[in-house]
């Protein structure tokens, strides 16, 4: 087996839902998880397992945050799809408390959005995938894209503001108003 | 937006942030004077960027059931004896989760099969009657089935939870290094055989139902159950296809038989796609299976009786292959260059057995009666078999590389008949012309050594050269 990110993604993939299980089992409710928290576990629970097939950390916080974001977005939409279908939805009580916890990001917009930054700037786009979706710090994202914190800082408050944009038109008239 | 503006944008955009926030704006309009576009651009992302606030500044939180739960409830509840962790995987006949089985402190792969009515008895004893079947099944090339659970009024198949990716993955990067493809396809046989042993066939193998563990091993899944699903479904759902038609043998398709021998089809089916990366009815191949090696053409013929007749025969025929070479598949690389020697030698034979006819025809005139015609209706009908055989091997090597082999072990007997035929009746010929026309006899009789020679001589030769290992057998 390579260590491409496409074979090791389902590795982590499993690992993090696990991880999510065992939350679940020990039943602590309105208990939400961090992407930074979570994938640095995910980390330590596999870097103990006898073959790493990771170069480094910073290798699997990258796919880590891929893998993030692919669930994320999966959930997302399965979540849409059944409130279109009018099938009975499960609102847990953990949901009700989530939604009165301010203000939150629409993943599927957002991915939306994300995946047009790429086309026009593909490394804006891995920093926010890094950053947001893997809960890099500054400088695990300059490691992980091969630059410097300086520049990770710029490249990432110019995608915030784009992307903010992006969102806000097509929320605003739910056309593709997008810059 | 072009890759220069995006650049252009960056530079204004990071200029602004450079200067003191009360005069960013105007910095701006100075910049960008005679862009107007660019400069609304920018002048927007500015904005944007002041009224953010925390957007996007915290990483991502979600609740445990976001990662376990698609939209399916099970993950992350107890059902019966088992904490199920998350679903691996669905397809039109079940959910498939990971589960922990409490009992036994074991992680295993939990199938929930789909709900069968309380009216289906006969359905149920059925899935039942299988997966006891399946669970006699031992072997390391088999996932073991560990035990079928009715839980709260479900049918679960609890089964060896395996770690690894599914071949199907593989083959989507390209065709498998030959050597390892007939590895895998060998290991694929034996748990084949050890199903088949066991009173289960498969019934619908396919790339997805085959899984490389991370150790590298392979591990068939599935075994009887798919079948048993697909019953259910045809209860269920009438007019849906059954099982999964590209890997079913026409027998199976047609008449819905399920001996051991449609394994063997879909065998061959899985080894020609891991040898070319493609189905073999993929779109743009021809309607017949086209093999890339001559074991999956022979799994793959439309008549059972045609195919290997079980597993067992199918791996010794893989085993042999990987003893004797590493095979090339032929479909890809193109002929190896030593077969021109034998091509050639098939050409010549073939043109000199065609011009042989007219001088046995000045012999027929000159030994006269019933002995000349015989001897020339003995050259003629040997020439004519003999030269049709050589051209169409000489044609299929050159344009159906990967069919030689087997056209070759059809052909080889007739072309060695006729050539003895052919080499008898002209020596016959040119004894019987005697003096009257010496040049005539002594072309004769030397042709017809040298056809003999040819054949007992050259042509091994060239044989060699060309099917060295395929020889050896």
């Amino acid at each position: 087996m390579g260590s491409d990110p496409e074979s090791l993604m389902p590795l982590v993939y499993d690992e993090l839902r696990r991880i999510a299980a065992g939350y679940i089992r020990r039943e602590r409710p309105g208990q939400t998880l961090q992407a930074t928290a979570l994938v640095n576990e995910a980390f330590v629970r596999l870097a103990a397992e006898k073959a790493r097939p990771f170069a480094n950390r910073t290798h699997f916080l990258a796919i880590a945050a891929l893998s993030m974001r692919q669930i994320l977005v999966q959930r997302a939409r399965a979540r849409k799809a059944a409130k279109r279908g009018g099938a009975p939805q499960r609102v847990t009580l953990d949901e009700r408390l989530l939604s009165a916890e301010g203000p939150t990001v629409d993943i599927l917009a957002l991915d939306e959005a994300l995946t047009r930054l790429a086309a026009l700037d593909e490394e804006q786009a891995r920093i926010v995938e890094l950053r947001y979706f893997g809960g890099l710090t500054v400088e695990e994202t300059a490691e992980a894209v091969g630059s410097s914190p300086a520049t990770v800082k710029r490249q990432w408050a110019m995608a915030r503001a784009w992307l903010k944009r992006a969102i806000d038109a097509t929320s605003e008239d739910g056309l593709d108003a997008a810059p | 937006m072009k890759r220069e503006q995006w650049e252009r944008l960056k530079t204004l955009f990071n200029g602004a942030l450079d200067q003191p926030p009360d005069t960013r704006h105007e910095w701006l309009m100075e910049q960008a004077r005679g862009d107007e576009m660019l400069a609304r651009e920018a002048a927007a992302l500015l904005r944007a960027h002041e009224t953010a606030g925390g957007f996007l500044e915290d990483p991502v939180t979600m609740l445990p059931s976001d990662l376990t739960e698609i939209d399916e409830p099970l993950s992350g509840t107890r059902l019966g004896a088992y904490d199920i962790e998350y679903e691996i995987g669905r397809g039109g006949m079940g959910i498939v989760y990971c589960a922990r089985d409490v009992r036994l402190g074991r992680r295993v792969a939990l199938k929930a099969l789909p709900a069968v009515h309380d009216a289906d008895a006969a359905l149920r004893e059925r899935l039942r009657r299988e997966a006891r079947a399946a669970a006699t099944i031992s072997h390391p090339a088999v996932a073991t089935v560990y035990a079928l659970e009715e839980i709260e009024g479900r049918l679960f198949i609890a089964s060896e939870f395996i770690e690894g990716h599914p071949l199907r993955s593989e083959i989507e990067r390209g065709p498998i290094e030959p050597a390892r493809a007939h590895s895998i396809a060998a290991d694929i046989a034996r748990a084949l055989i050890a199903a088949h042993d066991a009173g289960v066939v498969h019934r619908d193998l396919k790339p997805e139902n085959v899984v490389i563990t991370t150790a590298g091993a392979v591990k068939v899944v599935d075994f009887g159950i798919a079948h048993a699903e697909s019953i259910n479904t045809r209860l269920t759902r009438p007019g849906d296809a059954v099982g999964t038609p590209a890997y079913m043998a026409p027998e199976q398709l047609i008449a819905g038989a399920t001996d051991a021998r449609v394994d063997v089809y879909a065998l061959g089916v899985v080894l020609t796609e891991m040898l070319t990366g493609r189905h073999p009815l993929a779109p743009g191949r021809r309607a017949t299976p086209v093999s890339a090696s001559e074991i999956a053409w022979r799994c793959m013929q439309t008549d059972p009786n045609d195919r290997y007749q079980s597993a067992r025969d199918a791996l010794a025929a893989l085993e042999r292959e990987l003893q004797t070479r590493r095979p090339v598949p032929l479909d890809i690389a193109g002929p190896p260059p030593s077969r021109w020697w034998w091509e050639f030698h098939q050409a010549v034979v073939a043109l000199v057995y065609a011009v042989m006819v007219w001088p046995t025809w000045i012999a027929r005139g000159v030994i006269g009666g019933q002995e000349g015609n015989a001897v020339f209706v003995a050259v003629l009908a040997a020439a004519v078999v003999a030269v049709t055989l050589r051209l169409h091997l000489w044609f299929t090597s050159r344009f159906y590389p990967a069919e030689l082999a087997w056209a070759r072990g059809r052909a080889m007997g007739w072309v060695l008949a006729s050539d003895a035929l052919f080499a008898t009746a002209l020596v016959v010929g040119g004894v019987l012309v005697d003096d009257t026309q010496p040049g005539l006899a002594v072309l004769e009789i030397a042709v017809g050594i040298a056809a003999a020679s040819a054949f007992a001589l050259v042509e091994p030769a060239t044989t060699r050269a060309a099917f060295r290992a395929a020889d050896r057998r």
